[in-house]
């Protein structure tokens, strides 16, 4: 197993927001996290990659126990976070954020075909290397967030909501680069609202609600669209 | 206004400007990484300035060193064989009784600031990063590490004024009539040149690249595996030692007080309120502006105008511009 959460707990302060929330990931599979917003999705990404401390549980990645590591550990391991909300250093342009993606010494030898692999997956960077991070679009936001998410070298990339706030022409560019990703062997835990995205990456997906884990469905037509939309919007009466 | 009244207005102004300049790009890099303002900045000009007398004048560390170098050169004969190897270093202090000039005196009082502000990081800065209010608990604890280096430095060195030599020698240089010393032309000249490797370090070095990352963005900085425990102090490093050379300029210019830096460290705030919080090209920008606008009221209204002048022109730029001149969204 490459990637597992045993129990574990944590939050903002005392109140605990993930409740004692278990899951795992093997090597090579592509995992979808859903649920309603606000239910402790991206606290638990936060946690396990080391931001917010461990209030109980346990985290092993790689065979190591990584509970409550440094950040910086975590990354030199390979687990890679993009987080939510298209994070980045605003004031840097492409080239220079992606060369941070590449921070962690690990990284260096492939640093160049790293570049390549970036640049080949999100074209448009490429035109925009020179130009800064805060005068992109959207769309092209996210890519570079997942473009310095790659230059990390990920064992597993943790993406926090990709597709979220994009027009749909978009998004289907993204979708198709995250599959794309998916197929070269990545292994990943993708987080989004939209199911119809997820089901055409992962194989596994995960329901969280209230901080735990509350369906794990292999069979992704078990999941049942009209109760989805129900969790989602409330009961249609 | 005479052409000659002119070229002294613009020379004095850029001498200004370029401490100012010094000054307030560390205390803006700091500001833009850690989220602080350091106010023993201004100590450690002064630091800069006697760490670079002591180690230059006749009368610092070459005077102390002296009775140490003449035991070892007179009595080494009787140590035997480390006696022997001792020798020569003895004969060598003695020969130093000058003072270790300027050329060993600049970098090691630089580096010595650097020290100085690792130093004041771990102490005063590092116990209350992360805590609640830690911008305001850490004004206070500057300004007594601020306190406790003036003091320090009056006990060990006394109330005697000192100066530091001129680094460069000779007549001054001419420009339309009006004599500019060459000390003041190679701050003018020297400082720029900083400036620039200022930015070359932090646009092309990978620690550089990572403490504008912090300073962009800490969170996603941790993320791509940055050690941000090691990119504070680090900015401290790098902020004393611009402030140590600022304190070397100086101190080739005026009397070596400890209460040298206070002045100085006053418009530097100035510069950085002024020139955009957090925004290093507004900083040097506002630096030079403000060195000029400075000399320029002196010379027009009188000295004590000066000031108000700075003041006023201070408040109506933040008026029209309440993040600086080149403050940004993130500032
Ligand atoms: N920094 C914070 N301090 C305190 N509470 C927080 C903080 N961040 C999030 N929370 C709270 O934790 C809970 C879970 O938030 P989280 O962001 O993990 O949810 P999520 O499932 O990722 O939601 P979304 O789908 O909207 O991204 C929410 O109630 C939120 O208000
Ligand atoms: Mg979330």
């Amino acid at each position: 197993m490459l990637f597992q959460v045993e129990n574990l707990s944590s939050g903002y302060g005392k109140i605990d927001v993930v409740r004692s929330l278990s899951l795992h990931v093997d090597v090579g599979e592509h995992v979808g996290l859903f649920g309603p917003n606000g239910h402790g999705k991206t606290t638990l990404l936060r946690t396990v990659s080391g931001l917010i401390p461990v209030n109980s549980g346990r985290v092993a990645f790689r065979g190591e126990d990584i509970t409550g590591l440094d950040p910086r550990k975590i990354v030199e391991l390979g687990l890679i976070h993009v987080p939510q909300g298209n994070q980045l250093f605003p004031e840097m342009t492409v080239q220079e954020n992606l060369t941070l993606g590449a921070y962690v010494s690990r990284t260096d030898k492939s640093k160049a075909s790293n570049f390549e692999k970036v640049f080949t997956l999100f074209p448009r960077l490429k035109e925009r290397r020179s130009q800064r991070a805060q005068t992109l679009s959207g769309g092209e936001r996210q890519m570079l967030s997942i473009g310095v998410g790659l230059m990390g070298m990920p064992e597993l990339l943790i993406l926090d909501e990709p597709s979220v706030g994009l027009a749909p022409l978009i998004k289907e560019e993204l979708a198709r680069a995250i599959s794309e990703i998916a197929s070269s062997g990545v292994t990943m835990i993708v987080v989004d609202q939209d199911v119809e995205l997820l089901l055409g990456i992962c194989e596994r997906l995960y329901l969280i609600e209230k901080g735990t884990v509350s369906l794990e469905t292999t069979d992704v037509s078990q999941v049942d669209q009209a109760e989805i939309l129900e969790m989602y919007f409330g009961k249609v009466s | 206004m005479t052409p000659e009244a002119i070229v002294a207005i613009i020379a004095s102004g850029l001498v200004s400007g370029s401490l100012y300049a010094l000054m307030a790009s560390g205390l803006s890099l700091v500001w833009g990484t850690v989220r602080m303002f350091n106010f023993a900045h201004g100590a450690l000009v002064m630091i800069g300035a006697y760490s670079g007398w002591y180690i230059s004048n006749r009368g610092g560390l070459a005077k102390v060193l002296q009775p140490i170098g003449r035991n070892i050169a007179n009595n080494s004969e009787d140590w035997g064989l480390i006696g022997d190897i001792l020798h020569p270093l003895g004969e060598w202090i003695l020969s130093i009784k000058a003072g270790f000039g300027l050329l060993l005196g600049v970098p090691l009082a630089i580096i010595f600031c650097g020290i100085a502000g690792y130093v004041i990081y771990i102490f005063l800065v590092k116990p209350f990063v992360g805590k609640p209010g830690a911008d305001l608990v850490v004004i206070i604890t500057t300004i007594a590490g601020a306190s406790f280096m003036q003091n320090g430095v009056q006990v060990i060195f006394g109330p005697r004024y000192k100066q530091l030599d001129r680094i460069l020698k000779g007549p001054p240089v001419e420009i339309l009539d009006t004599a500019i010393g060459l000390q003041e032309v190679l701050i003018i000249v020297l400082t720029p040149v900083t400036l620039l490797l200022l930015n070359l370090f932090l646009k092309r070095s990978k620690l550089g690249l990572a403490i504008r990352a912090v300073a962009q963005n800490d969170d996603f900085a941790r993320l791509v595996g940055i050690n941000v425990n090691q990119i504070y102090p680090l900015t401290f490093v790098v902020s004393s030692m611009l402030a140590g050379l600022a304190g070397l300029m100086l101190g080739g210019l005026f009397f070596i007080l400890p209460t040298m830096g206070s002045e100085p460290l006053l418009r530097a705030f100035v510069v950085v309120v002024f020139g955009g919080l957090g925004s290093l090209p507004g900083t040097i920008i506002g630096a030079y502006v403000i060195g000029l606008i400075e000399q320029s009221s002196a010379y027009v209204f009188s000295l004590y105008w000066a000031p108000v002048v700075l003041f006023a022109t201070l408040i109506l730029v933040l008026i029209f511009r309440p993040r600086g001149l080149m403050g940004g969204e993130n500032s």
